[in-house]
């Protein structure tokens, strides 16, 4: 096992096969950066390429691609306040925020090594799980799969704001994303909710468009308002020590680093969750990580940690699904299912000899995601200036671009016009939500995991009737819950305690 | 500015526009020209796929679009357009209203259009009897196939089963979930369907759990968990494939004449598993030279060999044939496919 463990290092680091994966690299950093362009659209479109390669060459091309996509898809996201992925949305709350207080490279700095960590803690589970995970997997089932998603969903607690005002807004916040995850046919009885006669709609909202609506619409409006550029007047940080500031943050809080990273692998290991699901735990995880009410109320507001808990995740999220995907050939997320296609193509069933027969290539694709994040966050980190600098670009020059780049973003998801309708829509309700003070983070997390709950909640009762309540993984993750609800309250009075021994 | 001016400026920005709409109108309005050996030369033609990247009416499409210009006079660029939404409906209202008949586009989409244009599903503007059909790329089976340290070797066996036999789908209007509901139904099976899985691969996840007992989907998808010893094929539909023909056939399972008749129809599109198809109206020497193409592209060699390697079944079915079943599948009468609709909802 070790042998194929080193064996696959060396592998990648053949002439052709590294050429391949450096390609994929500089494909891979374009498409994360561009909005428009989603990771798993330029997989499908990179596909026929892999027809002439071999297994090893094909797999370094197309996961060095795709395993640097949400490290550059999370600078987006803090630069401009757009997601540069469906998957790097949530490392906009504070990291934009970060931005526009003219901390843009610390920012930068704090996501690109937390991703960096991420992608190395993914890719070390992944090497670490190929003995036990196929009993791992095998052993969720779908009512595990249902708590799961009512842990997630119990994050929304720790996602709205203190008292018990904000604490309604968020529920309330959160089951607005429950209902709007329940627009087109539901798979039980095959009836079509809220689509309005729309063909648009019979396959759900599309989770780009939303985001982008939600999170580049307000940023716009208060950019045109301002009339000043993203940094505004403030007093700008210097880049170079900013940077350094920021990965500094990152060990600095490297237990949440780490923690995060195992969330997001955690979720990437579970068929069925992927998507934009990890990166929000595991900012939900970040909140919750504050000491007291006060820590608390700065999340959102440019605190940190805000951006090193979803950084961390969205990457290691990807050494995450692709244990499900080569090992049982279900896709852990949707550009997972996109590499099966390569997989049939390169005729390599996935299934037990990836553990075996194809072990090797099976450790080089683990190498090749470690290696990818290196260079990507090195390169990175060489033209960081640049990039930050563009926080001091002037707002009318920048507005158009940024409007472009969302319409082109959110348009590719269905190449239909509804697409940029969603749009629409979400940035206006995005921008009264943040006009009224409500948060937007619960309002993604019900929408992420409402589908999620609601099918496995379904098929754990008309299988296992009222039975699988009872099951112990089940029952440990309704302690869970638990814990992540009172949590917040829990700190909350402690701190208050505490400030009244103060006041005393 | 005085307002002389500005008006002068209104009325210069007028003119312009309406040069440049004469311009393209009389480009747009020209007549094609009279079509040609070298017709394609410099063209494109365009694949629009009814789901996203990635799934197999996707591969298809972009296998077929690979080798397609080879076959085809003048040798054009061909470019895949996905239009996912409404499990494909969109896209078959694309080519069927939208598109123009010259040649430039042809569609593939889901084989179930038929039976949603059968029982009139909300949306549907299409009439797929009307469209020029270039045929299929390839046909399958749906079959039913159960865990195979499960007691259950024959039918004979499945109609023993006391407790009911625990069958995961994905959703109603995907033959994971309508095969197996006929079945029961319909030939008395003992089964419990379980829905809402979000893949026919989350359902084999389930097999392999054992949380469900089986599962239904087309023969192609499940063969390497029948040849991996998973599962066991146990019943199959009415298109014939080599490897499981001696498998029962669902409609001679069935208790009722009127079981017999929809479990007939629901199956009926997997004879076309992969359609392929232009807009209505395309001119006979043109529509000639996309099926020839098509059949051509089909028999390539090349084609063919990468088709194996990526596990994509090649089976070519003409467009006669291909119409012949579209004909088939609508020719039933009204209160048919209202009985139909009840059982049978479009899906993916």
């Amino acid at each position: 096992m070790f042998d194929s463990f080193i064996q696959g290092l060396w592998v990648i680091f053949e002439g052709r096969t590294f050429l391949m994966m450096g390609l994929g690299i500089i494909l891979g950093f374009w498409v994360g950066l561009l909005p428009g362009l989603g990771g798993s659209t330029t997989l499908a479109l990179m596909l026929p390429f892999v027809y002439k390669m071999s297994p090893v060459e094909a797999f370094a091309f197309l996961l060095g691609m795709h395993s640097v996509v949400s490290t550059t898809g999370d600078i987006t996201s803090v630069l401009f306040g757009i997601p540069g992925e469906g998957t790097t949305a949530a490392t906009i709350p504070d990291g934009h925020t970060m931005a526009k207080k003219g901390e843009a490279g610390r920012a930068l700095g704090a996501v690109l090594m937390s991703s960096l960590i991420g992608a190395l803690i993914g890719a070390f589970a992944l090497a670490l799980a190929v003995p036990v995970v196929r009993p791992l997997v095998l052993s969720f089932g779908s009512p595990e799969l249902f708590m799961l998603a009512v842990v997630g969903i119990a994050f929304i607690s720790s996602l709205s704001g203190q008292g018990t005002r904000a604490l309604l807004r968020g529920v309330l916040a959160g089951l607005l994303g429950l209902l709007i995850s329940l627009v087109g046919q539901d798979p039980q009885a095959g009836v079509q909710r809220f689509t309005f006669g729309q063909l648009y709609l019979w396959g759900g909202l599309d989770l780009v468009p939303v985001l982008v609506g939600l999170f580049a619409v307000p940023e716009l409006v208060d950019l045109a308002v301002r009339g000043t550029s993203i940094a505004g007047e403030l007093p700008k940080d210097n880049l170079a020590s900013g940077v350094w500031l920021g990965i500094r943050d990152t060990f600095r809080h490297l237990g949440l680093t780490v923690r995060c990273s195992l969330i997001g692998t955690f979720i990437g290991i579970m068929p069925g969750l992927g998507g934009g699901v990890a990166q929000w735990i595991a900012y939900g995880h970040a909140v919750q990580s504050a000491r007291n009410a006060e820590e608390r109320e700065r999340f959102g507001k440019g605190d940190v940690r805000g951006v090193l808990g979803p950084g961390a995740a969205n990457n290691s999220k990807e050494g995450g699904s692709l244990i499900p995907t080569i090992t049982f050939g279900v896709p852990g997320s949707s550009s997972m299912a996109i590499l099966l296609g390569a997989f049939f193509l390169q005729g390599i069933v996935p299934g037990p000899d990836m553990l075996d027969k194809h072990l090797v290539l099976t450790f080089s694709m683990v190498w090749t995601m470690v290696v990818a994040n290196v260079i990507t966050v090195a390169i990175s980190l060489v033209f960081l200036k640049q990039l930050a600098r563009l926080t001091t670009v002037r707002g009318s020059i920048l507005i158009p671009f940024i409007v472009f780049l969302a319409f082109i973003g959110s348009y590719t998801s269905n190449n239909h016009i509804g697409d940029l309708l969603v749009f629409l829509i979400f940035g206006l309700v995005g921008f009264s939500m943040i006009k009224c003070g409500w948060p937007r983070a619960p309002l993604v997390l019900g929408f992420v995991l409402g589908r999620i709950a609601e099918n496995n909640f379904y098929i754990s009762t008309v299988r296992y009737g009222s039975a699988w309540l009872a099951r112990p993984m089940v029952l440990l993750l309704v302690v869970l819950t638990v814990v992540v609800v009172i949590y917040p309250f829990v700190r909350g009075a402690k701190g208050a305690a505490a400030r009244a021994a103060e006041a005393a | 500015m005085t307002k002389k001016q500005s008006a002068a400026r209104v009325w210069r920005a007028l003119a312009w526009l309406a040069a440049v709409a004469s311009v393209s109108a009389f480009q747009l309005s020209r007549p094609e020209t009279a079509f040609a050996a070298g017709y394609y030369e410099g063209k494109t033609l365009t694949v629009v796929v009814g789901y996203k990247p990635g799934g197999g009416y996707d591969r298809y499409a972009r296998l077929i679009g690979k080798y397609l210009p080879r076959h085809l006079p003048g040798n054009p660029t061909v470019i895949i357009q996905n239009m996912p939404g409404a499990n494909s409906i969109i896209a078959a209202n694309h080519v069927f209203s939208v598109a123009k008949p010259d040649g430039l586009t042809i569609g593939t989409f889901n084989n179930g259009l038929v039976i949603a244009q059968l029982t009139r599903v909300e949306g549907v503007k299409y009439d797929l009897t009307k469209l020029s059909w270039l045929g299929s790329a390839a046909s399958d089976a749906a079959i039913l196939a159960l865990r195979s340290d499960l007691p259950f070797k024959t039918v004979a066996d499945l109609r023993k089963a006391k407790e009911p036999i625990v069958i995961g789908a994905t959703g109603p209007g995907s033959s994971t979930y309508d095969f197996p509901a006929l079945l029961k139904e319909f030939a008395g099976l003992n089964l419990k369907l379980v829905s809402g899985y979000s893949s026919s691969a989350d359902v084999m996840l389930a097999i392999e759990r054992k949380e469900v007992d089986g599962r239904a989907g087309s023969y192609a998808s499940i063969l390497p968990y029948i040849t991996n010893g998973l599962v066991r094929p146990l019943i199959r539909t009415r298109v014939r494939v080599p490897e499981i023909e001696k498998l029962p056939v669902d409609e001679d399972l069935a208790t009722t004449p009127k079981g017999k008749a929809l479990m007939a129809v629901r199956s009926a599109p997997e004879a076309i598993y992969r359609p392929f198809a232009a807009p209505p109206g395309v001119p006979a020497d043109a529509l000639k030279t996309l099926r020839d193409g098509f059949a051509a592209a089909l028999r390539d060699k090349d084609l063919l060999a990468e088709a194996a390697k990526g596990k994509l079944p090649i089976d070519y079915v003409s467009a006669e044939e291909a119409l012949k079943i579209v004909r088939e599948v609508l020719s039933q009468p009204p209160d048919v496919a209202r009985e139909i609709g009840k059982y049978i909802k479009f899906g993916d």
